[in-house]
Protein backbone atom coordinates (compact mmCIF):
# COMPACT_ATOMS: atom_id res chain seq x y z
CA UNK A 1 0.00 0.00 0.00
CA UNK A 2 2.77 2.16 0.97
CA UNK A 3 6.29 1.93 -0.18
CA UNK A 4 9.31 4.01 0.52
CA UNK A 5 12.10 2.78 -1.74
CA UNK A 6 15.71 4.39 -0.68
CA UNK A 7 14.34 7.94 0.01
CA UNK A 8 16.84 10.36 0.91
CA UNK A 9 15.50 13.81 1.83
CA UNK A 10 17.50 16.98 2.05
CA UNK A 11 17.09 19.74 4.11
CA UNK A 12 18.90 23.29 3.68
CA UNK A 13 21.90 21.60 2.78
CA UNK A 14 21.93 18.91 5.73
CA UNK A 15 20.77 14.70 4.64
CA UNK A 16 17.57 14.20 7.13
CA UNK A 17 16.55 10.94 5.77
CA UNK A 18 18.68 8.26 4.05
CA UNK A 19 18.29 6.26 1.70
CA UNK A 20 14.70 4.73 3.79
CA UNK A 21 13.17 1.68 2.40
CA UNK A 22 10.33 -0.28 3.97
CA UNK A 23 6.46 -0.92 2.55
CA UNK A 24 3.44 -1.15 4.72
CA UNK A 25 0.93 -3.49 3.08
CA UNK A 26 -2.72 -2.46 3.89
CA UNK A 27 -4.25 -2.50 7.43
CA UNK A 28 -1.04 -3.16 8.93
CA UNK A 29 -0.34 -0.62 12.16
CA UNK A 30 3.33 0.08 11.88
CA UNK A 31 5.31 2.21 14.57
CA UNK A 32 8.51 3.90 13.81
CA UNK A 33 10.28 4.54 17.26
CA UNK A 34 14.07 5.69 17.41
CA UNK A 35 15.58 8.72 19.63
CA UNK A 36 14.39 11.96 19.58
CA UNK A 37 15.69 13.94 15.89
CA UNK A 38 16.33 10.34 14.31
CA UNK A 39 13.79 11.21 11.67
CA UNK A 40 10.63 9.74 12.79
CA UNK A 41 8.58 12.42 11.74
CA UNK A 42 10.16 13.18 9.02
CA UNK A 43 9.13 10.12 7.79
CA UNK A 44 5.46 10.71 8.22
CA UNK A 45 5.54 14.27 6.76
CA UNK A 46 7.53 13.42 3.58
CA UNK A 47 4.86 10.99 3.23
CA UNK A 48 2.38 13.29 2.76
CA UNK A 49 4.74 15.44 1.03
CA UNK A 50 5.79 18.12 3.27
CA UNK A 51 9.43 17.20 1.60
CA UNK A 52 10.45 16.43 -1.87
CA UNK A 53 12.59 13.31 -1.40
CA UNK A 54 16.09 14.01 -3.31
CA UNK A 55 16.28 10.85 -4.11
CA UNK A 56 14.39 7.38 -4.42
CA UNK A 57 10.68 7.01 -4.62
CA UNK A 58 7.64 6.74 -2.82
CA UNK A 59 4.57 4.44 -4.02
CA UNK A 60 1.31 5.05 -2.97
CA UNK A 61 -1.25 2.09 -4.20
CA UNK A 62 1.13 1.00 -6.41
CA UNK A 63 1.40 4.60 -7.40
CA UNK A 64 4.92 6.94 -7.46
CA UNK A 65 4.13 9.67 -5.42
CA UNK A 66 4.77 13.42 -7.65
CA UNK A 67 3.54 16.65 -7.68
CA UNK A 68 0.56 15.53 -10.03
CA UNK A 69 -0.48 12.48 -7.65
CA UNK A 70 0.39 14.01 -4.07
CA UNK A 71 -3.04 15.65 -4.22
CA UNK A 72 -4.87 12.49 -4.71
CA UNK A 73 -2.49 10.81 -1.98
CA UNK A 74 -3.42 13.50 0.64
CA UNK A 75 -7.27 13.17 0.02
CA UNK A 76 -6.91 9.97 0.89
CA UNK A 77 -4.37 9.87 4.09
CA UNK A 78 -5.08 11.14 7.21
CA UNK A 79 -2.06 13.14 9.26
CA UNK A 80 -2.82 13.88 13.11
CA UNK A 81 -0.01 15.33 15.44
CA UNK A 82 0.25 15.82 19.35
CA UNK A 83 -1.11 19.05 18.64
CA UNK A 84 -3.72 18.71 16.32
CA UNK A 85 -5.21 21.84 14.17
CA UNK A 86 -8.98 23.02 14.72
CA UNK A 87 -9.46 24.95 12.15
CA UNK A 88 -12.61 27.05 13.57
CA UNK A 89 -13.51 28.65 16.31
CA UNK A 90 -16.59 26.19 16.94
CA UNK A 91 -16.43 22.44 17.38
CA UNK A 92 -19.04 21.80 14.82
CA UNK A 93 -17.36 24.25 12.13
CA UNK A 94 -13.79 22.45 12.99
CA UNK A 95 -15.46 18.96 12.16
CA UNK A 96 -17.35 20.30 8.94
CA UNK A 97 -13.99 22.74 7.80
CA UNK A 98 -12.96 19.86 4.89
CA UNK A 99 -16.70 20.19 3.72
CA UNK A 100 -16.40 23.85 2.96
CA UNK A 101 -13.97 22.82 0.24
CA UNK A 102 -14.75 22.83 -3.35
CA UNK A 103 -13.75 18.91 -3.37
CA UNK A 104 -15.76 17.49 -0.42
CA UNK A 105 -19.25 20.23 -0.53
CA UNK A 106 -20.92 16.87 -2.43
CA UNK A 107 -20.15 14.84 1.17
CA UNK A 108 -21.08 17.07 3.82
CA UNK A 109 -22.30 14.73 6.74
CA UNK A 110 -25.58 14.61 8.30
CA UNK A 111 -25.86 15.78 11.69
CA UNK A 112 -26.49 12.08 13.17
CA UNK A 113 -23.70 11.05 11.09
CA UNK A 114 -21.62 13.48 13.14
CA UNK A 115 -23.21 12.45 16.18
CA UNK A 116 -22.80 8.50 15.27
CA UNK A 117 -18.91 9.29 15.29
CA UNK A 118 -18.49 11.57 17.97
CA UNK A 119 -19.64 8.62 20.43
CA UNK A 120 -17.66 6.23 18.81
CA UNK A 121 -14.68 7.89 20.23
CA UNK A 122 -16.53 8.65 24.13
CA UNK A 123 -17.38 12.28 22.99
CA UNK A 124 -20.98 13.76 23.94
CA UNK A 125 -22.80 15.45 20.62
CA UNK A 126 -23.79 18.57 23.45
CA UNK A 127 -19.97 19.46 22.21
CA UNK A 128 -20.38 20.27 19.16
CA UNK A 129 -21.63 24.00 19.95
CA UNK A 130 -18.55 24.61 22.30
CA UNK A 131 -15.94 26.67 21.19
CA UNK A 132 -12.75 24.69 20.32
CA UNK A 133 -10.09 26.86 22.36
CA UNK A 134 -12.53 25.34 25.37
CA UNK A 135 -12.00 21.81 24.89
CA UNK A 136 -9.27 19.93 26.52
CA UNK A 137 -6.02 18.41 24.76
CA UNK A 138 -7.95 14.82 25.01
CA UNK A 139 -10.95 16.18 23.39
CA UNK A 140 -9.28 17.99 20.68
CA UNK A 141 -7.24 15.05 19.56
CA UNK A 142 -10.82 12.81 19.11
CA UNK A 143 -12.40 16.04 17.43
CA UNK A 144 -9.35 15.62 15.25
CA UNK A 145 -9.87 12.02 14.59
CA UNK A 146 -13.80 12.66 13.81
CA UNK A 147 -12.96 14.60 11.67
CA UNK A 148 -10.87 12.01 9.86
CA UNK A 149 -13.65 9.97 10.34
CA UNK A 150 -16.22 11.79 8.41
CA UNK A 151 -13.96 12.00 5.30
CA UNK A 152 -14.26 8.11 5.32
CA UNK A 153 -9.99 8.12 5.43
CA UNK A 154 -8.68 4.90 5.87
CA UNK A 155 -5.31 5.48 6.48
CA UNK A 156 -3.74 7.13 9.53
CA UNK A 157 -0.46 8.74 10.01
CA UNK A 158 -0.31 9.60 13.47
CA UNK A 159 2.61 11.26 14.98
CA UNK A 160 2.72 10.78 19.16
CA UNK A 161 -1.26 10.89 19.35
CA UNK A 162 -1.91 9.51 22.66
CA UNK A 163 1.08 11.86 24.53
CA UNK A 164 0.01 14.29 27.02
CA UNK A 165 -3.56 12.39 26.54
CA UNK A 166 -5.90 11.67 30.04
CA UNK A 167 -7.22 7.99 30.46
CA UNK A 168 -10.18 8.64 29.38
CA UNK A 169 -9.29 10.26 25.59
CA UNK A 170 -6.39 7.29 25.49
CA UNK A 171 -8.55 4.23 25.63
CA UNK A 172 -11.03 5.82 23.39
CA UNK A 173 -8.09 6.40 20.61
CA UNK A 174 -6.85 3.22 21.47
CA UNK A 175 -10.35 1.55 21.67
CA UNK A 176 -11.00 3.06 18.04
CA UNK A 177 -7.74 2.37 15.96
CA UNK A 178 -7.18 -1.31 17.38
CA UNK A 179 -10.40 -2.47 16.69
CA UNK A 180 -10.84 -1.03 12.92
CA UNK A 181 -9.42 -2.14 9.31
CA UNK A 182 -6.99 1.28 9.38
CA UNK A 183 -4.16 1.10 7.72
CA UNK A 184 -1.52 2.86 10.26
CA UNK A 185 2.11 4.62 10.19
CA UNK A 186 2.56 5.93 13.90
CA UNK A 187 5.25 7.45 15.52
CA UNK A 188 4.67 6.75 19.50
CA UNK A 189 6.60 5.61 22.53
CA UNK A 190 3.73 4.84 24.49
CA UNK A 191 3.36 0.81 24.98
CA UNK A 192 -0.06 1.19 25.34
CA UNK A 193 0.21 2.25 21.88
CA UNK A 194 2.76 -0.41 20.99
CA UNK A 195 0.80 -3.50 22.39
CA UNK A 196 -1.68 -2.26 19.35
CA UNK A 197 0.59 -2.15 16.89
CA UNK A 198 1.55 -5.13 14.33
CA UNK A 199 4.82 -4.26 13.38
CA UNK A 200 7.83 -1.99 14.73
CA UNK A 201 10.31 0.03 12.52
CA UNK A 202 13.47 0.80 14.26
CA UNK A 203 14.61 4.45 13.10
CA UNK A 204 18.49 6.16 14.13
CA UNK A 205 20.03 8.76 12.08
CA UNK A 206 17.90 9.03 9.60
CA UNK A 207 17.88 5.45 8.29
CA UNK A 208 15.34 2.79 8.63
CA UNK A 209 15.67 -0.73 10.36
CA UNK A 210 12.65 -2.90 10.06
CA UNK A 211 10.32 -4.15 10.47
CA UNK A 212 12.12 -6.08 13.95
CA UNK A 213 11.02 -7.66 16.56
CA UNK A 214 8.13 -5.92 19.13
CA UNK A 215 10.92 -3.75 21.27
CA UNK A 216 10.80 -2.94 25.13
CA UNK A 217 10.01 0.33 26.37
CA UNK A 218 14.66 0.86 26.93
CA UNK A 219 14.97 -0.13 23.35
CA UNK A 220 12.62 2.06 22.37
CA UNK A 221 14.43 5.46 22.74
CA UNK A 222 17.66 3.71 22.83
CA UNK B 1 -3.67 83.78 -4.37
CA UNK B 2 0.34 83.09 -4.35
CA UNK B 3 2.06 81.04 -2.05
CA UNK B 4 4.49 82.79 0.18
CA UNK B 5 8.26 81.03 -1.25
CA UNK B 6 10.43 80.53 1.83
CA UNK B 7 13.97 82.04 1.15
CA UNK B 8 16.63 79.67 1.85
CA UNK B 9 18.21 81.13 4.87
CA UNK B 10 14.68 81.25 6.73
CA UNK B 11 14.68 77.43 4.99
CA UNK B 12 17.54 77.11 7.44
CA UNK B 13 16.29 78.28 10.77
CA UNK B 14 13.44 74.98 9.88
CA UNK B 15 16.81 72.80 10.23
CA UNK B 16 17.75 74.82 13.31
CA UNK B 17 14.27 73.87 14.84
CA UNK B 18 15.70 70.38 14.49
CA UNK B 19 18.28 71.04 17.20
CA UNK B 20 15.79 70.67 19.95
CA UNK B 21 14.68 67.26 19.38
CA UNK B 22 18.00 66.38 19.09
CA UNK B 23 19.28 67.90 22.19
CA UNK B 24 16.43 66.54 23.85
CA UNK B 25 17.53 62.73 22.26
CA UNK B 26 21.26 63.17 23.17
CA UNK B 27 20.06 63.79 26.39
CA UNK B 28 18.07 61.20 27.24
CA UNK B 29 20.38 58.69 25.06
CA UNK B 30 18.15 57.76 23.09
CA UNK B 31 19.77 56.42 20.63
CA UNK B 32 18.24 57.80 17.17
CA UNK B 33 20.58 61.50 16.96
CA UNK B 34 23.17 59.76 14.26
CA UNK B 35 20.15 58.18 12.43
CA UNK B 36 18.06 60.70 12.29
CA UNK B 37 21.01 63.38 10.97
CA UNK B 38 21.63 60.72 7.89
CA UNK B 39 17.80 60.54 7.80
CA UNK B 40 17.38 64.44 7.18
CA UNK B 41 20.41 64.85 5.24
CA UNK B 42 19.25 61.73 2.97
CA UNK B 43 15.43 63.84 2.55
CA UNK B 44 16.71 67.15 2.34
CA UNK B 45 19.53 65.60 -0.83
CA UNK B 46 16.72 63.39 -2.45
CA UNK B 47 13.43 66.36 -2.34
CA UNK B 48 16.16 68.85 -3.56
CA UNK B 49 17.46 66.56 -6.75
CA UNK B 50 14.00 65.46 -7.33
CA UNK B 51 13.02 69.34 -7.19
CA UNK B 52 15.56 70.02 -9.75
CA UNK B 53 14.27 66.60 -11.99
CA UNK B 54 10.09 67.47 -11.59
CA UNK B 55 11.15 71.22 -12.58
CA UNK B 56 12.80 69.57 -15.68
CA UNK B 57 10.23 67.56 -16.11
CA UNK B 58 7.11 70.33 -15.68
CA UNK B 59 9.26 72.13 -18.20
CA UNK B 60 9.69 69.66 -20.83
CA UNK B 61 6.48 67.82 -20.20
CA UNK B 62 6.96 65.14 -22.77
CA UNK B 63 5.08 61.89 -23.17
CA UNK B 64 7.97 59.97 -22.76
CA UNK B 65 9.61 61.45 -20.00
CA UNK B 66 6.90 61.53 -17.88
CA UNK B 67 6.49 57.64 -18.34
CA UNK B 68 9.73 56.99 -18.25
CA UNK B 69 9.76 58.48 -14.65
CA UNK B 70 6.45 56.36 -13.71
CA UNK B 71 8.43 53.36 -14.94
CA UNK B 72 11.60 54.33 -12.54
CA UNK B 73 9.15 55.38 -9.30
CA UNK B 74 7.36 51.57 -10.23
CA UNK B 75 10.62 49.94 -10.31
CA UNK B 76 12.02 51.80 -6.78
CA UNK B 77 9.07 51.02 -4.87
CA UNK B 78 8.53 47.23 -6.64
CA UNK B 79 12.27 46.62 -5.13
CA UNK B 80 11.18 48.55 -1.68
CA UNK B 81 8.59 46.60 -1.29
CA UNK B 82 10.60 42.77 -1.95
CA UNK B 83 13.30 43.70 -0.01
CA UNK B 84 10.95 45.10 3.19
CA UNK B 85 9.26 41.98 2.86
CA UNK B 86 12.12 39.95 3.83
CA UNK B 87 11.92 38.16 0.23
CA UNK B 88 14.37 37.76 -2.39
CA UNK B 89 14.25 40.38 -4.53
CA UNK B 90 15.88 37.66 -7.29
CA UNK B 91 12.85 35.96 -7.22
CA UNK B 92 10.14 37.90 -6.62
CA UNK B 93 11.01 40.84 -9.44
CA UNK B 94 9.39 39.71 -12.15
CA UNK B 95 5.49 39.12 -10.87
CA UNK B 96 5.44 42.03 -7.76
CA UNK B 97 6.82 44.68 -10.69
CA UNK B 98 3.33 43.35 -13.01
CA UNK B 99 1.01 43.28 -9.50
CA UNK B 100 2.45 46.84 -8.45
CA UNK B 101 2.38 47.97 -12.07
CA UNK B 102 -1.22 46.87 -12.80
CA UNK B 103 -2.55 48.03 -9.63
CA UNK B 104 -1.20 51.65 -9.62
CA UNK B 105 -1.43 52.57 -13.24
CA UNK B 106 -5.31 50.78 -13.77
CA UNK B 107 -6.35 53.88 -11.09
CA UNK B 108 -4.02 56.14 -11.68
CA UNK B 109 -5.14 56.33 -15.12
CA UNK B 110 -8.69 56.27 -14.05
CA UNK B 111 -8.32 59.00 -11.85
CA UNK B 112 -6.25 61.26 -13.85
CA UNK B 113 -8.18 60.14 -17.44
CA UNK B 114 -11.72 60.13 -16.67
CA UNK B 115 -11.86 61.97 -14.00
CA UNK B 116 -9.22 65.10 -13.36
CA UNK B 117 -8.98 65.10 -17.68
CA UNK B 118 -5.95 66.89 -17.86
CA UNK B 119 -4.95 68.65 -20.75
CA UNK B 120 -2.59 67.19 -22.12
CA UNK B 121 -3.77 63.72 -20.60
CA UNK B 122 -0.22 63.55 -19.92
CA UNK B 123 0.46 66.41 -17.83
CA UNK B 124 3.58 65.54 -15.81
CA UNK B 125 1.80 68.19 -12.79
CA UNK B 126 -0.64 65.15 -12.59
CA UNK B 127 0.60 62.30 -13.39
CA UNK B 128 3.58 61.92 -11.48
CA UNK B 129 2.34 63.14 -8.06
CA UNK B 130 -0.76 61.70 -8.08
CA UNK B 131 1.59 58.10 -9.35
CA UNK B 132 3.49 58.47 -6.48
CA UNK B 133 0.94 59.39 -3.72
CA UNK B 134 -0.73 56.53 -5.00
CA UNK B 135 2.23 54.06 -5.24
CA UNK B 136 3.88 55.35 -1.69
CA UNK B 137 0.84 54.30 -0.51
CA UNK B 138 0.41 50.92 -1.68
CA UNK B 139 3.77 50.20 -0.79
CA UNK B 140 3.27 50.09 2.65
CA UNK B 141 0.32 48.02 2.12
CA UNK B 142 2.24 45.44 0.09
CA UNK B 143 4.83 45.16 2.48
CA UNK B 144 2.53 44.38 5.44
CA UNK B 145 0.52 41.64 3.15
CA UNK B 146 3.64 39.90 1.38
CA UNK B 147 5.10 40.03 4.91
CA UNK B 148 1.98 38.66 7.13
CA UNK B 149 1.24 36.40 3.99
CA UNK B 150 4.02 34.61 3.84
CA UNK B 151 5.51 34.41 7.45
CA UNK B 152 2.14 33.22 8.25
CA UNK B 153 2.18 30.13 6.40
CA UNK B 154 5.77 29.59 6.97
CA UNK B 155 4.59 29.82 11.24
CA UNK B 156 1.79 27.37 10.91
CA UNK B 157 3.13 25.03 8.33
CA UNK B 158 1.26 22.14 10.01
CA UNK B 159 -2.25 24.23 10.10
CA UNK B 160 -1.33 25.10 6.33
CA UNK B 161 -0.63 21.61 4.57
CA UNK B 162 -3.66 20.07 7.35
CA UNK B 163 -5.73 22.01 4.90
CA UNK B 164 -4.15 20.58 1.92
CA UNK B 165 -5.04 17.25 3.79
CA UNK B 166 -8.09 18.07 3.74
CA UNK B 167 -8.86 18.29 0.20
CA UNK B 168 -8.11 22.05 -0.33
CA UNK B 169 -6.71 23.53 -3.21
CA UNK B 170 -4.01 25.85 -2.57
CA UNK B 171 -6.07 28.81 -3.39
CA UNK B 172 -8.55 27.18 -0.42
CA UNK B 173 -5.68 26.24 1.47
CA UNK B 174 -3.73 29.89 1.52
CA UNK B 175 -7.23 31.68 1.78
CA UNK B 176 -6.95 32.15 5.92
CA UNK B 177 -3.89 33.70 5.47
CA UNK B 178 -5.05 35.88 3.01
CA UNK B 179 -7.65 37.24 4.47
CA UNK B 180 -5.42 37.90 7.39
CA UNK B 181 -2.69 39.42 5.39
CA UNK B 182 -4.93 41.66 3.26
CA UNK B 183 -7.05 43.00 6.59
CA UNK B 184 -3.89 44.17 8.17
CA UNK B 185 -2.76 45.66 4.95
CA UNK B 186 -5.74 47.96 4.46
CA UNK B 187 -6.56 48.65 8.09
CA UNK B 188 -4.22 51.59 7.59
CA UNK B 189 -5.87 53.19 4.73
CA UNK B 190 -9.41 52.43 6.19
CA UNK B 191 -8.35 54.28 9.45
CA UNK B 192 -7.06 57.23 7.95
CA UNK B 193 -10.16 57.69 5.82
CA UNK B 194 -12.04 57.38 8.81
CA UNK B 195 -10.35 60.20 10.34
CA UNK B 196 -9.40 62.43 7.95
CA UNK B 197 -10.10 65.86 8.59
CA UNK B 198 -10.60 65.22 12.41
CA UNK B 199 -8.11 64.06 12.98
CA UNK B 200 -5.50 65.27 10.79
CA UNK B 201 -5.75 67.73 7.69
CA UNK B 202 -4.38 65.60 4.65
CA UNK B 203 -0.90 66.55 2.59
CA UNK B 204 -2.79 66.99 -0.85
CA UNK B 205 -5.52 69.12 0.49
CA UNK B 206 -3.07 71.33 2.48
CA UNK B 207 -0.65 71.51 -0.30
CA UNK B 208 -3.41 72.63 -2.82
CA UNK B 209 -5.09 74.47 -0.26
CA UNK B 210 -1.13 76.37 0.76
CA UNK B 211 -0.80 76.84 -3.24
CA UNK B 212 -3.93 78.82 -3.87
CA UNK B 213 -6.72 76.47 -4.24
CA UNK B 214 -10.10 76.81 -2.68
CA UNK B 215 -10.57 74.48 -0.37
CA UNK B 216 -13.62 73.30 -1.89
CA UNK B 217 -11.56 72.36 -4.76
CA UNK B 218 -8.99 70.69 -2.22
CA UNK B 219 -11.32 68.57 -1.12
CA UNK B 220 -12.74 67.11 -3.85
CA UNK B 221 -8.94 65.94 -5.18
CA UNK B 222 -8.62 64.75 -1.63
CA UNK B 223 -11.57 62.92 -1.89
CA UNK B 224 -10.40 61.52 -5.19
CA UNK B 225 -6.77 60.99 -4.34
CA UNK B 226 -8.27 58.61 -1.02
CA UNK B 227 -10.51 56.75 -3.14
CA UNK B 228 -7.47 56.00 -5.79
CA UNK B 229 -5.15 54.99 -2.49
CA UNK B 230 -7.47 52.63 -0.99
CA UNK B 231 -8.69 50.96 -4.30
CA UNK B 232 -5.06 50.61 -5.95
CA UNK B 233 -4.27 49.29 -2.22
CA UNK B 234 -6.76 46.67 -2.69
CA UNK B 235 -5.61 45.95 -6.12
CA UNK B 236 -2.11 45.46 -5.99
CA UNK B 237 -1.64 43.67 -2.77
CA UNK B 238 -4.66 40.93 -4.08
CA UNK B 239 -2.87 40.82 -7.24
CA UNK B 240 0.43 40.58 -5.64
CA UNK B 241 0.18 37.71 -3.47
CA UNK B 242 -1.34 36.01 -6.43
CA UNK B 243 0.77 36.33 -9.04
CA UNK B 244 3.73 36.08 -6.51
CA UNK B 245 2.39 32.41 -5.34
CA UNK B 246 3.45 31.00 -8.63
CA UNK B 247 7.01 31.62 -7.89
CA UNK B 248 6.46 30.59 -4.19
CA UNK B 249 5.32 27.44 -3.69
CA UNK B 250 6.54 23.82 -4.95
CA UNK B 251 4.91 21.64 -7.13
CA UNK B 252 3.36 19.65 -3.76
CA UNK B 253 2.17 23.03 -2.72
CA UNK B 254 4.59 23.51 0.21
CA UNK B 255 6.17 26.96 0.56
CA UNK B 256 9.48 27.15 -0.89
CA UNK B 257 11.95 28.08 2.11
CA UNK B 258 14.58 29.68 -0.36
CA UNK B 259 12.09 32.53 -1.18
CA UNK B 260 12.70 34.59 2.45
CA UNK B 261 15.64 36.53 1.97
CA UNK B 262 17.01 36.06 5.97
Amino acid sequence: MITFDNVTVRENGQTILNGVSFSIAPQERAVFFGKSGAGKTTILTTLIGAFRPAAGTILFSGNPVTGSTVHELRRAVSYISQQPVMGADRVEDALLLPFTFKANRSGRPARETIERILSRLHLEPGLLEKESEVLSGGEKQRVAIARELLQNKQVFILDEITANLDPESKAAVLELFGSSPFTLLSVSHDPDWLKMCTSFYRVAQGAVTGPVERPDYSEMVR
Amino acid sequence: MQTIDISYPLMLTMFGLLLLPIAICYYLKIPVVKTTIIAVSRMTVQLVLVALYLEFLFRVNSIWLNFAWVLVMLLVANSSIINSSGLRVRVFFLPLFAGVAIGTLVVVFFMVFITVQPQPFYDARYIIPITGMVLGNCLRANVISLERFYSSIRKNEKEFLSYLLMGATLKEAVAPYMREAAKAAFAPTIATMTTLGLVSLPGMMTGQILGGSLPVVAIKYQIAIMLAIFSATVLTAVINIRLSMGVSFSEYHTLNKQIFSG
